[in-house]
């Protein structure tokens, strides 16, 4: 159970002018899971790991970050840095198909591939690039299990109105998926 | 929307996300990231070591700066123009002739030194002309300063009776001066000095600068950096009143 807690035993020693982070055993205890959340929205394990690596990276580096509450700030972080790249997945797909088109060596789906689970994936994940950031934020951090109180939490929201917003989010999300590929 | 179709999308939502679960079989690889976030660790500490090497730098051509010969010159003429703002800047006293009173006067103290050239000078010899006296040495950066000014001096008051004596104090004597003398354009001769006439001329740090009259007596010690325009104004009356003085 995923809990946001600024005295948590990965920072170590706090006084008032600095925090020493024990950068090290947070990685160990929140990799996986950041990595995780990279990959849902990404859908590209090997990209993910690179990201999270990154997340952890940003993390150390920004002091600012140290002070507060660190695993909220690294979800939030990784959420953000999976729906970027996702964006620029979107773009240069985009741009691939445009030069595909113009080369005439577009490579034919096969009515498996059109089937696919990856299909549907690629659907999730198209709709997931172009809804408002922070909708796209709550129904990853949801999709990834995590509580109410806990999204609130990450996204440093009142968590008496996340109800309320995930509601929204998910209603933005069934909109738009059926506006680009029709009711199923 | 009723409560049933806001379930049945809720649900429905909920299942297209779920498929983009990474699969339960993967399990990022927590020893290899720590690696690759290490060695991005140590290449980030070298970013930020980058602005220590580049202090280092800039102190070490500094260093080379003040080292180097040329950019000495540099340095002595950005000195130069220091001290002329900073005396422009200094509340605008009149340049005024504040010599001793020729009755308040007491005998210089002679000595007998040798040009470069191996030729003794002596103050006494010197009686008739008006003499400036400058104890300097090579290390002095004031006096680097005032050298150049020295040398107008000579150029444009040697036809009226005025001689420059550079009295230089180098512990090392000749063997700091010689080359010294070859790089700099100096038109007045220069001495070797010592510790007794300097204590006699009252000398504590360098530079110092006398004024001789005629009558070979002092008419004026300057201990530090000159005022060029008010020596200029000392020299000028120390020359007319010699004029009186050799008249009478």
């Amino acid at each position: 159970m995923y809990t946001v807690n600024t005295s948590s035993e990965a920072v170590a020693d706090s006084s008032a002018n600095e925090t020493h982070l024990d950068i090290e055993a947070l990685f160990r205890a929140h990799y996986g899971r950041v990595a995780r959340i990279i990959a849902r929205v990404v859908g590209d394990r090997a990209r993910s790991e690179d990201l999270a690596v990154e997340v952890f990276l940003k993390l150390w580096r920004n002091h600012k970050a140290q002070s507060e509450n660190v695993e909220g700030w690294l979800y939030r972080v990784a959420v953000r840095a999976g729906l970027d790249e996702l964006r620029r997945q979107t773009r240069r797909g985009h741009y691939e198909r445009m030069l595909a088109w113009v080369q005439t060596r577009l490579p034919a789906a096969t009515p498996e591939d059109i089937h696919s689970v990856s299909q549907k994936q690629a659907r999730v994940r198209s709709v997931l690039s172009v809804l408002e950031p922070r909708q796209a934020q709550f129904l990853v951090l949801r999709s990834q299990e995590f509580t109410y109180q806990e999204v609130a939490s990450i996204l440093n929201m009142n968590p008496a109105s996340i109800g309320t917003l995930v509601s929204r989010a998910e209603e933005s999300f069934r909109k738009e998926y059926i506006k680009r590929y029709g009711q199923e | 929307m009723d409560k049933n179709s806001e379930t049945r999308h809720h649900r429905w939502v909920d299942e297209s996300l779920a498929i983009l679960n990474p699969g339960d079989e993967w399990h990022p690889d927590v020893s290899d990231g720590l690696l690759r976030l290490k060695q991005s660790q140590v290449r980030g500490t070298w970013f930020s070591k980058r602005w220590v090497f580049a202090a280092t730098g800039a102190v070490v051509v500094c260093l080379c700066l003040m080292v180097l010969h040329s950019p000495k010159v540099l340095v002595h003429r950005c000195l130069e123009c220091s001290v002329a703002v900073w005396q422009s800047l200094l509340p605008s006293a009149p340049a005024q002739a504040n010599l001793k009173p020729p009755s308040g006067r007491t005998l210089a103290p002679d000595f007998n030194l040798k040009y470069a050239n191996g030729r003794d000078v002596k103050l006494t010899d010197l009686k008739g002309k008006a003499v400036l006296g400058n104890f300097w040495a090579t290390w002095c950066e004031g006096c680097q300063v005032e050298i150049p000014w020295f040398v107008e001096f000579q150029k444009e008051y040697q036809a009226r009776g005025l001689v420059v004596i550079g009295i230089s104090m180098d512990d090392d004597g000749w063997k700091s001066v010689r080359p010294w003398l070859k790089e700099k354009n100096v038109n007045y001769p220069i001495v070797i000095g010592n510790e007794r006439l300097g204590k006699q001329y009252g000398l504590d740090g360098m530079p110092l600068t006398a004024l001789v009259d005629r009558e070979g007596r002092i008419a004026d010690v300057h201990p530090g950096l000159v005022d060029k325009a008010a020596t200029q104004q000392k020299i000028r009356a120390l020359l007319q009143e010699s004029f009186k003085d050799s008249a009478n």
